[in-house]
């Protein structure tokens, strides 16, 4: 018995087709995947399925009777529940107030019982094993990371039928992505239904009983996921074949010492790192997310406080701002974290995006050599292959590959030869996340110094040349050549060496 | 320019605001359209729109100024007091206080970005003290005599164009440039939109703040010294009214109140409306305090459709979020 049924889905926004009779169903006690490229549809699909968006024509039915979802509450009655990408969490807030919110048990009196809220809350994080997180922070204060469980958390207080899972483990460091994994196959045992969206082809595997694939709003394949290979998905997913995902890596590195670090410590998550990073070479960091990776870059950035030695191409420095970073070809430029909100100006175009740290040298006698700079403009759009209809184009229209792609654009716009990537593949199609592997591969032959994190181990394994392991703001492990595997890296981030 | 318009679509909302209320204005009173009128119509709107200059750098800087009465009327006293009547000693008075306007601007400017106080606790807190100061200084007595070059400059003409109507063409030039054609243009919308992108992408926040609250400050120092001219003498509180006008013309431009996006030449729209819409309200024989009233309710009204609701409005007509769907893949 189907638990969803969906037929001839379809949905315009204005002349964009998003779906279009698109197909859909599953049963209950299974995990089912979604799968398609950024754009194929995925979203506009769950978003109709959670009531934040109506269908245009097509029919979805929930348990046998028809479903016209008007808003999210009306999903929530019927049991569907999902966690997106895009946070709703209120900051100000604390975690068990933001998975209660609306919900709250109450007392006698209309005001929230505290007492009720914390053990209901405790009884929810036992129940479905959550890490350990305390239920009376507030989550401003809290990683991405972190965030994200408690989304996950808040989802799951209403006891839902169908999960749907929107890229949730993207943001999730390798233990705690795998413990949703196992959340995801609990609630299949249940008897429960758990639609599950991922980009990473290894999470799909361990997870998931079937795969539907949409491509270009329409659904293209429906497998049991044993049936199928890797390939075959991936080829299904962008309509044609797809050249190797992981560039290959020659040696580029030099002798030439490009970032030297001695004892720096940030705020009380980074102690004391010293490492070097040579010219041509990409180092990767990893370590559990909130172990200092993202205090290590912003340091390195000036945009942290720190206290250490630093030494650039040779000659101190201690950037105290990004702006002291950013001074051009001795420089050191970060591709952001949060690409939204630190990375890029969302209404504004790309061109204007690509040149902000840039603009100045456009400047002849107070006024902006524009052709000089639409210029510029263009040979990177074209470089980076950014798909946008004009430069004048909002970058919050594009999608999460091409937006990524601006911020790299606007990166090397500046001529810093250090560069620092923050999570750059987070939320990014498989397809560009191959350009974006190239790329870090072709930048570091000719003659780039980067500095690499990643969330998600094979790409470390795949793309740098040493991985330092960071494990409560220290330096665990520097592994390099075939010491470099997902085992060895996770066991540096857990583990203590004399263990 | 077409990319221009293309973008600035509500400036030009604002510009059909100006020729519908000089139509029906026209209905209400024939006499409007006279070329005398007119003319007192853009001088009342050049003072407008000279203090909301200041204003509209700092709106798109993501803060506002509410130091702006004050700096006006002190700016206004002090000239009198300066010049006394002399129109040689304003070489150095008008300089000196077009610097001093400068300087309580930098004062706002640097408490906003260098010591985090919100905009509207600092300027406001300005705004009073430099109330209480000129209070303490002159004693609250008016101050007589205004030099006779300030009233060429506020209420002279040159053929038939008011000289204050050029100097204002001027700024509108000058304005175009900064936000336009210049670097510091770029960090400024930036630095409105997201000041941890603009700070992320190396913008000298700090820097780019202080210098929209400086501008901010000497273009109400000099609103102030051209007003003396046109009311003929400096008094208290003359600078009062142009608090929610600068705000309100600014707005009515098209600007985010929230920063990050707008133009002067919106504002100058906005000034343009703001001032027939004084022109127009008596000719609907209404008491004083209805009138304040209707004045009031017209600007909210105006306001909240030239800005946020159109903007929003316009937002959910054009197909929305492929950026969403981009970031969640779908």
């Amino acid at each position: 018995m189907e638990l969803i049924d969906v037929k001839d889905l379809s949905k315009r926004f204005g002349g964009i087709i998003a779906l279009s009779d698109a197909t859909f169903s599953a049963r209950a006690g299974e995990v089912h995947a979604l799968l398609g490229e950024n754009g194929a549809g995925k979203s506009t699909f769950i978003q109709i399925l959670s009531g934040a968006l109506r269908y245009d024509s097509g029919a979805i039915h929930v348990g046998g009777s028809e479903y016209r979802p008007q808003n999210p509450d009306a999903a929530q009655s019927l049991g569907i529940a999902a966690v997106f990408q895009e946070l709703s969490l209120i900051p100000d807030l604390t975690v068990e107030e933001n998975i209660w919110f609306r919900h709250e048990p109450l007392t006698w009196f209309g005001t929230t019982c505290r007492k009720r809220m914390r053990a209901a809350t405790l009884e929810l994080f036992d129940r479905y094993h959550f890490p350990a997180i305390r239920p009376d922070r507030e989550l401003r204060h809290m990683t991405l990371a972190e965030r994200q469980i408690v989304e996950i958390a808040k989802a799951l207080a209403k006891n839902p039928r169908i999960l749907i899972l929107d890229e949730a483990t993207s943001a999730l460091p390798a233990i705690e992505a795998d413990w949703l994994l196992k959340l995801s196959r609990q609630i299949a045992e249940e008897g429960r239904l758990s639609i599950f969206i991922s980009h990473r082809m290894g999470e799909v595997r361990a997870v998931a009983d079937r795969l539907t694939i949409f491509r270009n709003g329409s659904t293209v394949a429906v497998h049991e996921a044993k049936a199928v290979s890797d390939d075959q998905i991936v080829t299904e997913m962008i309509g044609r074949q797809l050249d190797r995902l992981y560039p290959v890596r020659t040696a580029s590195r030099t002798e030439r010492l490009a970032l030297e670090v001695r004892g720096l410590s940030s705020g009380h998550r980074l102690r004391d790192a010293t490492f070097a990073l040579y010219e041509g070479e990409v180092l990767g960091v990893g370590g559990l997310q909130g172990h200092g990776q993202r205090e290590l870059l912003q340091a390195l950035f000036g945009a942290a406080p720190s206290k250490g030695d630093m030494k650039l191409w040779g000659k101190p420095v201690s950037p105290s701002s990004p702006r002291d970073a950013l001074t051009g070809r001795d420089g050191i430029a970060l591709v952001p974290e949060d690409r939204r909100g630190q990375g890029l100006l969302l209404p504004k175009s790309v061109s204007e995006n690509l040149t902000l740290s840039v603009i100045r040298r456009f400047s002849r006698g107070g006024l902006l050599d524009k052709q000089q700079e639409a210029g510029l403009v263009r040979e990177m759009v074209d470089f980076l292959r950014i798909k946008a209809d004009t430069p004048d184009q909002p970058v919050g229209t594009l999608s999460g590959g091409n937006q990524q792609k601006v911020v790299f654009g606007k990166m090397l716009l500046t001529e810093a030869r250090v560069l620092l990537l923050y999570d750059p593949t987070r939320g990014v199609d498989v397809g560009t996340k191959g350009e974006i592997f190239r790329l870090i591969r072709d930048l570091a032959a000719k003659g780039y110094a980067i500095l690499f994190y990643s969330s998600d181990l094979p790409e470390l394994v795949h793309v740098a040349d040493r991985v330092l392991v960071l494990r409560e703001g220290a330096i665990a492990a520097t592994l390099s050549g075939d010491e470099i595997t997902e085992e060895a890296i996770l066991s540096a981030a857990v583990l203590d060496k004399a263990a | 320019m077409n990319r221009f318009l293309a973008r600035n679509r509500l400036i030009l909302l604002a510009y059909a605001g100006v020729v519908v209320l000089l139509l029906v204005t026209a209905l209400f009173s024939p006499g409007f359209l006279s070329p005398a009128n007119l003319r007192s119509t853009l001088v009342l709107a050049a003072f407008v729109g000279i203090v909301a200059f200041g204003q509209t750098f700092v709106i798109i800087g993501g803060g506002i100024d509410l130091s702006i009465p004050w700096v006006l009327n002190c700016a206004a006293l002090l000239l009198t007091m300066m010049a006394g009547g002399q129109d040689l000693a304003l070489i150095w008075a008008i300089p000196l206080l077009l610097a001093g306007g400068a300087a309580i601007g930098f004062l706002n400017g640097a408490g906003v970005a260098i010591f985090g106080v919100p905009p509207i606790i600092m300027t406001l807190a300005v705004n009073v003290i430099l109330q209480g100061l000129i209070l303490v200084y002159t004693g609250g007595s008016p101050t007589p005599s205004t030099p006779a070059l300030i009233k060429f400059l506020a209420v002279g003409r040159v053929g038939p164009i008011p000289v204050i109507g050029l100097v204002w063409v001027a700024l509108g030039i000058v304005a175009t440039v900064l936000l336009s054609k210049s670097a510091f243009g770029r960090h400024l919308y930036a630095l409105g939109t997201s000041a941890t992108v603009a700070e992320f992408s190396g913008v000298p926040t700090a820097r780019t703040t202080i210098i929209t609250y400086m501008i901010s400050g000497m273009t109400a120092a000099l609103a102030g010294i051209l007003l003396t001219g046109y009311s003929g003498v400096a008094y208290l509180g003359m600078g009062d009214a142009y608090l929610f006008t600068s705000v309100a013309a600014v707005a009515i431009g098209g600007a985010s109140i929230l920063g990050g996006s707008g133009h002067y030449l919106g504002t100058v729209a906005g000034a343009l409306v703001l001032t027939i819409l004084t022109g127009l309200l008596p000719a609907l024989n209404l008491s004083n305090g209805a009138l304040l009233v209707v004045y009031g309710a017209v600007i909210l009204v105006t306001v909240s459709i030239s800005s946020e609701t159109w903007g929003v409005l316009f937002q959910h007509l054009r197909p929305p979020a492929r950026e969403k769907q981009g970031e969640t893949s779908g």
